[in-house]
């Protein structure tokens, strides 16, 4: 390795767009019984991926393969499953279960070795059950939750580099990674920092899009004005307020003479 | 000079008398035969003949302005006397104006639109004490000091002549525009901003006000304006005398130049006197014109009104197109790297996920703050896309509602104080009303009331509460004077007073 290569390259922070999560489904009679745990009523996959879906994907993201920068990807399961600490160092990043309940997961991401980088760690709530808007069953009977489809839960987020090592910096560049679709042609990635997409959410294989993070921006920008429209009446109140407060006061100066 | 009569004569366009005989007989043939150029007044003619140099035969004759051409082939145009409503004004007066019959009638008043009403800007006690307060400053000279600048809608000399705060400093004009230009200039920069930051730096810069600055130039402007008439011929001498030597040692380089060059065909190499033409060609026509040029060159320079050092900062240029393009296909932000950075391994801040760094609110008013959120669909702790704009943007609502909560807070606070004191004065004034007889009875409904009041709506405060204060003080306004006039008897003025610190208690 060039000594050269190894300068931090000060100044310069650089990310790559990733999602976590999962996908599950209900398990069939038939799949129950052929299998080891008959108890076990979801199958689920855990994946760490690019945030980008290839075209005519079967999965949510993935469309880098995120080998490149990513070593290794280690999901921290619930101790009742066997060897529950699953290591993978292939892409696709996945581990695949089944299993009957939520439980969070451990995520750790190491990466390569020239990157110069130590591993981090996230969280993810495994979820099983499909989302529910406010006033319905937190937890459907199983053949109406077979009947909504798989449920899908993915975080975007991005991994920030900062200062890259020079050859770390350079190995980067040379994969770019895949923009995110511009306009929306599948359902929206459910999350709850967004409740009302949940009706935008049902009815197949999400997909992240850019306009979601316009969305969002927007739906900031609006709560921005709104907070500021508040503020402005609460501020004028309390001069009034402030005023009132002196004339009494005044007032009763005044009568104490 | 006398006119000649032959000169009165051509003045009224009388014929000439050939019964006089004069000098301007002698001309006469020789005026006869050749007709007088344009552009030449007849007395020039008259002194240097016919043979006028050519230039001066080119000379247009000055004309008058054209005259503008109303309604030319008989066109008329039909003008109506109108009433009309400014709708700037809030009095609704109605005046009338004259206006072309082709106009829309319904049209608005055109002048309207430069009533440009002030930005009145106000702020609250907490506001003053955490930004605004001065040493040299009070807060009511301060409040005072906006009332008479919203008065005099900021024509600083009349709020300067008006000026008159009781038992405060002398204040000299500047005193005055400084404090109230930096009182703005802070609220701007302390307050949730609606709009984006250029707006808002501009909005700054329209704050801007150096007093020292400002001081100089008029010390100078006074000190340019006394100057004695001698003072002033000496200047103009002096300005003259250099403009000449300056104008000497150019024509010796130029010579110099010359010389140099047809005889070694080589620069000299002297340093150019830096001269503008214009100005030094003004030397040779006279002092008088050079002085003037120079005067109205200096008064431009140092008559800006509000002179300001204020420089709106310039946005950082933007990267090589190419470079955008390819950090942007990369995902590469770049940033000044901090010159002091030391490379130490320490120093370097290891790889994160970016919702790791979701800004968070203050502790303290983090449950409000998220709950005024929430009511929004917002949720403060979580984004679905946590990219970098984003976590700009949420920064900066929760900058907002943290403005907003805290305001919250101070109104409660300003509520309560206000009940607290109102079922003081009512205490005082219900036992005074009453008088002597039954005054128990009476203050005890009073009192528990107040008490409600209190607590019912420290935690509500809204617009009920402040009507019920209004009522209550003019209610109370009337009963005072009552009260002022029962007030010799002193026995119920001491019950009252001890049944005020039991209801503070209490509450």
């Amino acid at each position: 390795m060039a000594n050269a290569e190894r300068v931090r390259v000060r100044g310069v922070s650089i990310y790559r767009p990733i999602i976590y999560g999962n996908t599950a489904v209900v398990l069939n009679q038939k799949e129950r019984d052929s299998s080891s745990h008959p108890d076990h009523t979801h199958r689920w996959t855990l994946a760490v991926r690019s945030a980008a879906s290839a075209p005519d994907s079967e999965v949510v993201g993935g469309a880098d393969d995120l080998s490149y920068f990513i070593k290794r990807v280690t999901f921290k399961l619930h101790e009742t499953y066997p060897n529950p600490s699953r290591n993978i160092d292939q892409p696709p990043f996945e581990v695949s279960e089944t299993g009957w309940g939520e439980f969070e997961v451990q995520i750790r991401i190491t990466f390569i070795a020239e990157s110069g980088e130590k591993a981090i760690t996230t969280y993810h709530h495994l979820k099983l059950h499909p989302w529910a808007a406010a006033g319905e069953p937190e937890i459907p009977p199983l053949d109406v939750a077979m009947k909504m489809g798989p449920v899908h839960s993915w975080q975007y987020d991005e991994i920030v580099f900062n200062d890259p090592y020079q050859n770390f910096l350079n190995i980067l560049t040379a994969h770019p990674p895949t923009q995110l679709p511009k306009s929306r042609t599948k359902p929206v990635p459910f999350h709850l920092a967004h409740p009302k997409s949940l009706e935008a959410s049902r009815g197949g294989l999400p997909e992240f899009t850019n306009l979601m993070e316009k969305e969002e921006s927007e739906r900031l920008e609006e709560a921005k004005k709104t907070i500021i429209e508040e503020h402005a009446k609460w501020h004028k109140k309390l001069i009034e307020k402030e005023k009132e407060l002196e004339r009494l006061q005044r007032d009763i100066a005044d009568r104490d003479e | 000079m006398a006119a000649s009569a032959a000169d009165i004569r051509s003045a009224l366009s009388l014929p000439e008398n050939n019964a006089h005989a004069g000098p301007s007989q002698l001309k006469k043939p020789v005026q006869a035969t050749t007709r007088k150029p344009e552009g030449i007044s007849r007395e020039l003619y008259s002194l240097i003949g016919p043979s006028a140099p050519s230039i001066a035969a080119q000379l247009a004759k000055p004309r008058l302005k054209q005259k503008p051409n109303f309604g030319v082939g008989g066109v008329k145009t039909k003008w109506e006397l109108r009433t009309f409503k400014n709708s700037a004004r809030n009095d609704g007066l109605q005046l009338q104006h004259w206006v072309q019959a082709s106009e829309d009638p319904s049209a608005e008043y055109s002048f309207s639109k430069y009533n440009v009403p002030n930005n009145n800007y106000t702020y609250s006690q907490d506001e003053y004490t955490r930004y605004l307060d001065d040493q040299e400053w009070t807060k009511e000279e301060t409040d005072y000091l906006f009332s008479v600048a919203q008065d005099y809608d900021l024509r600083w000399y009349i709020i300067h002549d008006r000026y008159e705060f009781p038992n405060g400093p002398q204040r000299t004009l500047e005193d005055l525009k400084d404090r109230y230009y930096s009182v703005c200039r802070k609220l701007v920069r302390n307050r949730p901003w609606p709009g984006d930051e250029t707006s808002k730096t501009l909005l700054l810069a329209s704050f801007q006000f150096d007093k020292d600055r400002e001081m100089t130039r008029k010390r100078y402007l006074e000190s340019l304006e006394s100057r004695t008439p001698e003072q002033i011929a000496e200047e103009e001498a002096l300005y003259i005398e250099v403009r000449r030597l300056e104008q000497n040692e150019r024509k010796f380089k130029r010579d110099r130049e010359n010389l140099l060059r047809t005889l070694a065909g080589m620069d000299s190499g002297l340093p150019d006197v830096m001269e503008d033409d214009i100005v030094s060609s003004g030397v040779l026509i006279g002092g008088e014109s050079v002085y003037k040029s120079k005067k109205k060159k200096g008064t431009v320079e140092d008559s800006p009104a509000t002179p300001s050092t204020a420089t709106i900062p310039s946005i950082k240029k933007p990267n090589a197109p190419k470079n955008v393009v390819f950090d942007a296909q990369n995902c590469i932000i770049r940033t000044e790297a901090p010159p002091t950075a030391i490379a130490t391994k320490a120093a370097h801040q290891p790889a994160f996920l970016r919702s790791f760094k979701i800004p968070a609110p203050k502790a303290a008013l983090a449950p409000k703050i998220n709950q005024a959120l929430a009511e929004l669909g917002i949720s403060a702790t979580r984004l679905v896309m946590p990219t970098r704009d984003n976590f700009a943007q949420l920064e900066s609502l929760l900058d907002v509602t943290t403005h907003l909560v805290e305001t919250k807070r101070l109104v409660d606070k300003a509520d309560y104080d206000i009940s607290v004191l109102k079922k003081r004065m009512e205490i005082r004034e219900g036992s005074q009303v009453d008088g002597g007889g039954d005054g128990e009875d009476g203050m005890d409904i009073d009192g528990s009331q107040a008490g409600v009041d209190a607590e019912g709506e420290t935690e509500e405060g809204d617009d009920g509460r402040a009507v019920s204060v209004m009522s209550g003080r003019s209610g109370r306004a009337g009963g005072r004077k009552h009260g002022r006039r029962s007030m010799s008897i002193s026995s119920v003025d001491t019950t009252s007073t001890r049944a005020g610190i039991k209801r503070q208690k209490r509450s």
